[in-house]
């Protein structure tokens, strides 16, 4: 955000208003930065031959790399949402929903978010770090010097495997969350596990796993996005690597939540309408 | 052919690092860029291969303006230019085969032949460039942490050889050196520029070196040329900054040469 405190916009203001307006215009900027990024990865995709062992091998390793932390997460986080509905259900007698409630919204919410923040954590910091490194070291300037183009060597398979990772990590966190909310119904809330599993199909259709698929895209892009882009302009020695990746993990997170606001009222936006085109009952 | 600048600016911020800067490159010559820390000197290098965009002026290299080519012209151009960093800037995910190597397996150096290389013939080459920077093939399979600085150096130096450029651009080579691999690098620039036939531009502080193996030297000082000499010009010149520079070296020089450069101060 310190790009914007020598905005010539802002100076003049009063110190009050400098101070509400410097981080608003501070993630302005950045969000102007990340889409340009984006636009130069997509218009790369595009335009230039694709590298798809790059890319699998990328997914490998970031599936590699986050399985245990998503079994972990995965488990606990649906043994938590288990107890915490069954909490509630029992006080009206609607214990039978459980299943289906708690499924609804680990596809819906928890699942992505929560896949989201491990690989913002453990993918997009190395990421951040690993490009800033690569470019502080001339690394980055070596490959384009050398002929080839960075962005199409370096980030793009970064990028996808990112995005792609986050789809196949979030199929996998939902099954193993399943596993541990049906263990905890079973195990501490004294429910049969059919009975749990029996209202999870009219919770959980189509559209709720679209839209738990739509929301871990949205914030696949974000995190590969910002890691590379932060990564990618890494300026000025070990320093400039640290407060890369110190804004990448800031501004994923910050992302990653608006986005999060924006896709649930946009999908709900998309649901009414089709409900209404189509004749929709539930999702 | 050769390298040409035209009224080069370019400023970062409030900072003019270049301001009007125009000089020109021979064919076959070794051109040394001395300078203060800042001055530019790495910018300079930097905008020959389009790295850097210039906030005016133009770069000429093979009479081509490099500030006016698109990404495919550009790529044509760093075909032709080999560029030594700072730093060894070996991709570290690579052996030092693949680093080696990776010139020869880009889109535009598989262009400029008749038939792409086969991987022996590319073993080969790699081969040959190794040798030139007097490293072995036993060091093929391991990776740029599992080799000294210096070998990473001469590593990055056969990267940027193995395509086959016909300018080496240096960016303070021997920077982080010992003296020993000092001395061995500067020449090894020397040999390669002659043996190979090159044009050389290289970056440095290093006025010994520059006094050593440059054909004209080019000094830069508060965003402009203070001087371009040939090197007996460097020896006799009164600039304070030169003389600074040569005043370092004094002690590291033959007597015969200490003794000259001490008569011209």
């Amino acid at each position: 955000m310190s790009t914007a405190k020598s905005s010539p916009a802002l100076q003049g203001a009063s110190p009050l208003a400098s101070a509400l307006l410097t981080p608003i215009a501070g993630t302005l900027h950045e969000v102007g930065s990340l889409v340009l990024f984006l636009k130069l990865i997509l218009r790369t995709a595009l335009t230039t031959s694709g590298n798809t062992p790059a890319v699998l091998e990328q997914i490998l390793s970031i599936c590699q790399r986050s399985l245990a932390t998503v079994t972990f997460a995965g488990t606990f986080v649906g043994a938590i949402i288990v107890l915490q509905f069954n909490a509630v259900l029992l006080v009206y007698d609607a214990q039978i929903f459980l299943g289906g409630l708690n499924t609804s919204a680990i596809v819906r919410e928890i699942g992505p978010l929560m896949i989201t923040f491990i690989l913002a954590g453990k993918i997009g910091a190395f990421t951040a770090a690993e490009l800033g490194t690569m470019r502080v070291t001339e690394q980055i300037d070596a490959v384009e010097c050398l002929g080839t183009n960075p962005v199409q060597y370096l980030v793009l398979p970064r990028f996808l495997g990112i995005v792609i990772s986050s789809l196949i990590l979030l199929a996998l966190g939902i099954m193993i969350s399943m596993v541990g909310s049906t263990f905890v119904a079973t195990v501490l809330c004294g429910m049969n596990p059919l009975q749990y599993m029996s209202t999870i199909t009219r919770f959980v259709g189509g559209w709720t796993l679209f839209c738990g698929a739509a929301k871990s895209f949205v914030y696949g892009v974000i995190v590969g996005g910002v890691a590379c882009h932060k990564g990618y302009t890494a300026r000025g020695g070990a320093r400039g690597v640290g407060t890369a990746v110190t804004q990448a993990a800031l501004y994923m997170s910050l992302f990653v939540i608006l986005a999060n606001y924006f896709t649930s009222n946009a999908l709900n936006w998309i649901y009414d309408f089709l409900a209404a085109a189509l004749g929709w009952v539930n999702g | 052919m050769s390298i040409r600048f035209e009224n080069l600016s370019k400023s970062f911020g409030p900072k003019t690092v270049l301001k009007n800067v125009s000089f020109e490159v021979a064919t076959g010559e070794i051109l040394f860029i001395l300078g203060k820390s800042g001055m530019g000197k790495s910018v300079t290098l930097k905008h020959i291969v389009g790295v850097m965009k210039p906030d005016e002026g133009r770069v000429f290299v093979d009479g081509r303006d490099v500030t006016q080519l698109d990404d495919n012209g550009l790529a044509d151009v760093r075909r032709k230019c080999g560029m030594v960093f700072q730093h060894p800037a070996l991709l570290d995910s690579l052996s030092v085969y693949q680093n080696v190597s990776f010139g020869l397996r880009t889109p535009q150096y598989i262009r400029s032949l008749p038939r792409p290389l086969t991987e022996e013939q590319i073993r080969a080459k790699v081969t040959e460039t190794l040798r030139l920077v007097n490293l072995g093939t036993d060091i093929f399979d391991r990776y740029p942490p599992e080799i000294s600085y210096g070998m990473q150096k001469r590593v990055s130096l056969a990267r940027t050889l193995a395509p086959g450029p016909t300018y080496l651009l240096f960016d303070e080579p021997t920077t982080g050196l010992d003296p020993i691999t000092t001395n061995a690098v500067n020449d090894l620039i020397y040999e390669l520029s002659r043996k190979l036939k090159v044009t050389s531009v290289v970056v440095s502080h290093d006025m010994q070196c520059a006094l050593k193996i440059a054909d004209r030297v080019l000094v830069l000082d508060n965003a402009g040329i203070l001087a371009l000499q040939t090197v007996p010009e460097i020896k006799r010149s009164r600039e304070p900054l030169i003389r600074d520079f040569l005043q370092e070296t004094l002690a590291l020089l033959p007597p015969e040469e200490r003794a000259e450069l001490e008569a011209n101060a």
